[in-house]
């Protein structure tokens, strides 16, 4: 069996002060709250403010995920909601387009247009909570004019709503294909990020090692990859839009995902801290202490969540759920136990919820910031973990940034072959997963946990609904708003679409509609699958 | 010679499923023991993938599956005997909940190879099971 970290290190039987020799307290760890942050943003911890703790919801109608989100407020989750939209509304197509019919509902919330958010926060609140909502890039916009028209409706600043709906365009190439052009996903990602700024709207975007990590990749690379994310976008939007760096740290939050190799996932969140810290500084001249505080949420792995003998993943999730608390992060969703199954039943739902309150109220970790800080062990993998991260991010950065890495196959390469490598150190038996490859039960032995089904009708009753809603729109309304879109769209990359994307959304229009027309305004086809004509005359 | 000398295989995803690392992983395996793997990739169609089966006359076509889409496997398995592919595998692998997988079968899948598969396990399926083996095997 392999005793080394992920990223390759070897891990030595006992950790002494030589191997922190150099550390200096003030210069690399700083006390919690203070500059480089490697403890986290709190003098005081969860003492001031507990992690927020919620679930991803979203399956089925929005009705359906509607009573979900309400299901978890009973359960206690009040901080913060989370939902994850399906492959259609991902892809930016409708319900009804022929490929959207068989698949709505499916893996997620069928967000596909305004009327669909508005069933899906019937009598939950906008504010006074985070609004999380997931999904991939391009339908990052729709997400955020949603929230914007929805408040508008409810006679709410639009500014008091917080949380995070938009979505970075660099997810698209680790392990969760999207089907719009990277150009096109930059450009809309770049106009909702100078949108929320400049109108104070408190909505961040998740820019994140997540999926990344998720698809194979290490510890390190994690690191590395997701910073050259942070360059490379808040660079972005300082040189392209004109904003303050101050500002445009603000926008970008990660979520990291923790795995079960305890000790190295604590050491991940602190060098990375650690790492932003700096680069703020340094590299960007950060002024501001918040714009050198990277938000981090935590994301326990749903890559780890075996399919066999699924209430061992109890045990994973809770070993995952400390290690997230010892970090000290903002807020907290959880794999659940049938993660390999199927989107959450409400039993590994509570489970999974009720993992971070014990972990909250019976453990003790909310109680001390950074308990783990001056560990020979946890400093010395701190330190290899940046060491390590640095080399890479020094790569990616002499390519030119992520950008540039990935034009040359440089990113989705490195990812492929640690993907690769840990199937087979699996494979091998070099690292053990209990039920997978050690203590392995024949599957009539194993026990059964109930599966969330899914009713193969759902999927065409979304797409019904939605084709006989369409028409009763006010068409006039619509053509005109769609209109508009289509002509501000030919204005140039730098042109923000967000306010007319807004009007647009405001008239009912959906996302095949609003990015199909943006899309043709570019010149490409309205549908990226090229099964259906732009239902629009546009001029 | 390797086990997968003289077999041809597709690797793909189908429907919306955008999920690649698995398809990706099961594509080296596959090429590291000899098979000649055409991988298509995210977006594909049912009848695109068993256009692309005929065009490429392969022996064996490998769904990576992880979005629960499951009627649109059903429907490649409808489109392989309406073209009359008799002789062509159709394996998928990915968490597929036990009911799925048994209903999958029923439908005339080949093999479900789950979470835990080793690579192994596919590569001595295929190179023992699929059209291109027994030809190799009466050459």
């Amino acid at each position: 069996m392999k005793r080394e970290t992920d990223y390759g290190y070897a891990i030595k039987p006992v950790y002494t002060p030589a191997d922190v020799a150099g550390l200096d307290y003030e210069k690399d760890l700083g006390h919690p709250g203070a500059f480089p942050y490697t403890r986290g943003y709190h003098e005081s911890g969860y003492r001031t403010r507990m992690w927020t703790q919620r679930m991803t919801a979203g399956l089925g109608s929005s009705v359906q995920a509607n009573g979900v989100l309400k299901k978890y407020r009973e359960m206690g989750q009040r901080g913060g909601m989370c939902v994850i939209s399906d492959r259609v509304f991902s892809m930016c197509i409708d319900p009804d387009h022929p490929l959207g019919r068989k698949e709505a509902g499916i893996l997620g919330w069928p967000g596909c247009s305004l009327l669909e958010f508005e069933e899906l926060m019937d009598g939950i609140p906008l504010t006074g909570q985070s609004i999380t909502l997931l999904g991939s890039s391009a339908p990052t916009v729709m997400r955020l004019a949603y929230v914007v028209a929805l408040a508008h409706k409810r006679g709410i600043d639009p500014s008091d709503v917080h949380g995070s709906v938009m979505e970075s365009p660099f997810e698209n190439y680790f392990g969760q294909t999207d089907v719009q052009p990277f150009d096109l996903n930059l450009k809309l990602w770049l106009d909702a990020s100078e949108y929320v700024v400049r109108n104070k709207i408190r909505m961040r975007s998740s820019v994140i090692s997540q999926h990344f990590q998720e698809s194979g990749g290490n510890n390190a690379q994690a690191i590395a990859v997701v910073l050259s994310m942070y360059k490379e976008l808040c660079g972005k939007l300082v040189r392209e839009r004109g904003l303050d760096f101050d500002d445009a740290a603000l926008v970008p939050y990660e979520l990291v995902s923790i795995g079960t190799r305890f000790f190295e996932e604590v050491a991940k969140v602190r060098a990375l801290r650690r790492m932003w810290a700096r680069i703020a500084k340094e590299e960007f001249g950060a002024k501001t202490e918040k714009a050198c505080q990277l938000l981090i949420a935590v994301h326990t792995s749903g890559r780890t969540m075996t399919y066999q003998q699924p209430l061992n993943n109890i045990a994973r999730c809770a070993i995952q759920s400390l290690a997230g608390a010892m970090v000290g992060c903002t807020a907290m969703d959880n794999a659940t136990m049938d993660n390999a199954y199927a989107e959450p039943s409400a039993l590994a739902a509570r489970m999974s919820l009720n993992t971070q309150h014990i972990v909250a109220h019976e453990t003790g970790v909310a109680d001390v910031v950074d308990p783990l800080a001056g560990s020979f062990f946890v400093e010395a993998l701190t330190n290899e973990v940046e060491q390590e991260a640095g080399k890479i991010l020094k790569q990616i950065d002499d390519m030119g940034g992520l950008i540039a890495a990935i034009d040359k196959g440089y990113i989705q390469e490195m990812l492929r072959d640690e993907a690769n490598r840990k199937f087979i150190e699996m494979d091998r038996k070099e690292r053990l997963i209990v039920g997978v490859n050690h203590l392995e039960i024949p599957p009539e032995d194993d026990f059964e946990i109930p599966i969330q089904k899914l009713h193969p009708g759902d999927s065409e009753a979304i797409a019904e609904r939605m084709a006989a809603w369409k028409p009763t729109r006010d068409q006039d309304v619509l053509k005109a708003k769609i209109q508009q879109l289509y002509t501000d769209a030919q204005k140039g990359d730098r042109f923000n679409l967000m306010p007319s994307i807004v009007e647009a959304v405001e008239a009912y229009a959906t996302s095949g509609e609003v990015i199909g027309t943006i899309r043709k305004a570019r010149g490409l086809n309205y549908d990226p699958f090229n099964v259906i004509d732009c239902p629009f005359t546009l001029h | 010679m390797k086990a997968g000398n003289g077999i041809k295989v597709i690797v793909t995803m189908i429907g919306l499923d955008g999920h690649t690392t698995g398809g990706e992983v099961v594509s080296m395996i596959l090429r590291d023991a000899g098979f000649e793997v055409v991988y298509l990739g995210v977006n594909q169609t049912p009848q695109m993938i068993i256009d692309a089966a005929i065009q490429e006359d392969v022996d064996v076509i490998g769904i990576s599956s992880h979005a629960s889409n499951y009627e649109q496997i059903e429907e490649l398995v409808g489109l392989a005997r309406a073209n009359e592919l008799d002789d062509m595998l159709i394996v998928v692998g990915g968490n597929i909940p036990r009911e799925p997988a048994a209903q999958l079968l029923a439908k005339g899948v080949h093999k479900i190879f789950l979470p835990g598969s080793s690579g192994a396990t596919i590569v001595d399926y295929l190179a023992s099971e699929s059209r291109g083996a027994k030809a190799r095997a009466v050459a």
